[in-house]
């Protein structure tokens, strides 16, 4: 368990946060950029002098130690690997700095290596790497000196699209077999939502929400939130179904969309699709027109946010829609109610990451 | 272009006249009336000397430079760099006040341990290192000013105590700059004359380097002054053709 309550002064702003990540818990950092994550997950490694608070990792306080005392490993925005050394040198870096003999260390490091980052040359220099390669020379590096808390900040940022899939599966598996507590930074809310099981929302230095993806995207607290993070989002396997038109299977439904342009057509499975709630329309009895995609549900939840309600369905697929507080009233909606929900095909954003098939 | 030419004429000339001019049928006499092997091992003795130490004090000065928070820093600086801006000759009369037998702390060295640096090849690498030393410490703190502090904090974030840090990560990212300032640094070594002189006196075999034997020669016997000249060229060029095109060329 790994809590924190800290002020950092950063510029003339002070960011102050206080948020805590279980054991086997992934907690992402989410917001814009210069809202202060990275300073808050750098004080927390120490890098960063703190004006005031305590971060305190399984009842035991680490914020008097030095940095290199505090057993955290961190995958830095962009790798920071040291140029001058060998790709097996930089994740042997952190055994040998806590006093393990040179041999042993690169026999940790290649196993590391092997695991994370296979066909990698280990002697390489990190200058000669893709980003992706050196995101995961990274993460081997941030695990190699067994730390107790794992930092991730912005793994995906410096990443190519077409070897995104690839790593963000990589990601999961190590951040879910990691035995402590893990921080994952990120400005990319479908990272935060697919990665992570519980989401602190930061802007401006401050925290304006803390919850798992699903409360957040249920009931955003702030106009950010509600843009970034309210997304419908749906992940399964996608099936072409007529010219330019395919189906998305999710767990809890179908929903119809574009086919992706330049795609080739047969069935692609984890594919990302995010729906913006403002883009579902909402009526009282079942739409005629030309929306693809029809679905009956029940009013679980509405949330008031300004002038705008965010109501949740149950369904299936499960929706949120997001509509002026007007229509709420208009319509009548209120919690247990039925409702119809519509929405067109091409609202739908589609991320199929691994580019286009590839001739062989 | 025809700067440029002039720029390359004005350094090549005296090289090339000094060719011409060389007594080449008595080149052994004239070798062996000067003394010139002697001078030759001395000035390479004093100047590599006079780079050790440039570099094991310097590095340390330039960190403090780079990195250090204190009142008074870009006045350190100013006298760091001053034995760059100073003629030579004031270096070695500043020496000597302070160092010669009778100096302020001279007088001390050599009555309570017998130290005596005039007249002794340890004056001469003295005297030799406070004109070259500000060579290395400007490149090593720009060098170091100009490094990503991000790889120093990564490290220290992997459990690197400020000492390994240093060693593995700051020294490794500045060596190009840091063997740059010291090339330049044995360079200038190699060529001291006035605070050498002034400071160590002109002994041949235990303060007579090369621009000393040089500058002897040239009153007795222009014509050995000429192969010593040639002779020093010779080692300054084939060092600087041999490390130059890797640390100050592109790369």
């Amino acid at each position: 368990m790994l809590e924190a309550a800290i002020e950092v002064p950063r510029g003339d702003v002070t960011v102050a946060a206080a948020f805590s990540a279980g054991h086997d818990e992934t907690v992402a950092l989410l917001g814009p950029n210069g809202a202060g994550k990275t300073t808050i997950v750098e004080a927390i490694a120490g890098l960063v002098p703190t004006a005031s608070g305590t971060i305190v990792l399984d009842d035991e306080p680490i914020h008097d130690l030095p940095p290199e005392r505090r057993p955290i490993g961190i995958a830095f925005q962009d790798g920071v690997l040291f140029p001058h050394l060998s790709v097996l040198e930089n994740v042997a870096f952190p055994v040998r700095a806590r006093g393990a003999r040179p041999r042993a260390a690169r026999a940790h490091a290649l196993e590391l290596l092997g695991r994370l980052a296979p066909g990698i040359d280990p002697g390489a220099k990190p200058g000669t790497l893709s980003g992706g390669a050196r995101q995961r020379v990274a993460l081997a590096r941030a695990l190699a000196g067994t730390p107790r808390v794992l930092i991730l900040d912005e793994p995906l940022s410096a990443v190519d699209v077409s070897a995104r899939a690839e790593l963000r599966a990589l990601l999961r598996r190590t951040l879910g077999s990691f035995d402590g507590p893990r921080l994952l930074v990120t400005h990319d809310p479908v990272e935060a939502m697919t990665l992570a099981d519980r989401v602190v929302v930061l802007e401006g230095g401050r925290i304006t929400q803390t919850g798992t993806p699903e409360e957040i995207r249920d009931a955003p607290r702030t106009r950010y939130a509600a843009d970034l993070v309210g997304m419908n989002l749906f992940v399964g396997r996608l099936m072409p179904l007529e010219a330019g038109v395919g189906v998305l299977e999710a767990a809890d439904g179908v929903v119809t969309v574009p086919w992706p342009e330049g795609v080739a057509v047969e069935p692609i499975d984890d594919v990302l699709a995010t729906l913006a709630p403002a883009d579902v329309a909402l009526h009282a009895a079942r739409p005629e027109g030309s929306a693809r995609n029809v679905i009956q549900g029940v009013v679980e939840e509405v949330a008031i946010l300004g002038d705008r309600a965010r109501v949740r369905l149950s369904g299936s697929p499960r929706l949120v829609a997001e509509i002026t507080t007007g229509s709420v009233a208009r319509m009548a909606i209120r919690t247990g109610g039925a409702v119809w929900a519509s929405f067109k095909a091409v609202e739908i954003h589609l991320m199929v990451e691994r580019g286009p098939t590839d001739t062989l | 272009m025809a700067l440029a030419s002039f720029g390359a004429a004005s350094v090549l000339l005296p090289v090339v006249a000094l060719f011409v001019r060389a007594p080449w049928s008595r080149l052994g006499g004239a070798l062996s009336g000067v003394g010139a092997s002697t001078a030759l091992r001395l000035s390479i003795e004093v100047s590599l000397a006079a780079t050790a130490i440039s570099v094991v004090v310097g590095v340390p000065l330039a960190w403090v430079l780079a990195r250090g928070e204190f009142p008074g820093r870009n006045l350190l600086r100013a006298v760091v760099v001053l034995p760059i801006v100073l003629p030579p000759v004031v270096g070695g009369v500043g020496l000597l006040v302070a160092l010669g037998r009778s100096g302020v702390v001279g007088r001390w060295l050599h009555d309570a341990l017998g130290l005596q640096l005039t007249f002794t090849t340890a004056g001469a690498v003295v005297a030799t290192t406070f004109v070259s030393m500000p060579l290395v410490v400007l490149a090593t703190e720009a060098g170091l000013r100009g490094l990503d502090r991000r790889h120093e904090r990564a490290a220290a974030a992997m459990g690197g105590s400020p000492w390994y840090v240093f060693r593995r990560v700051t020294l490794p990212m500045v060596a190009p700059q840091l063997a740059a300032g010291a090339v330049l640094t044995w360079a200038r070594a190699l060529g001291e004359f006035g605070a050498t002189i002034t400071f160590a006196g002109n002994l041949a075999g235990r303060t007579q380097t090369m621009p000393l034997a040089i500058y002897q020669a040239r009153q007795v016997d222009p014509g050995g002054a000429i192969v010593l000249s040639l002779i020093l060229v010779l080692v300054s060029v084939s060092v600087l053709v041999a490390l130059g095109g890797r640390l100050t060329g592109p790369r």
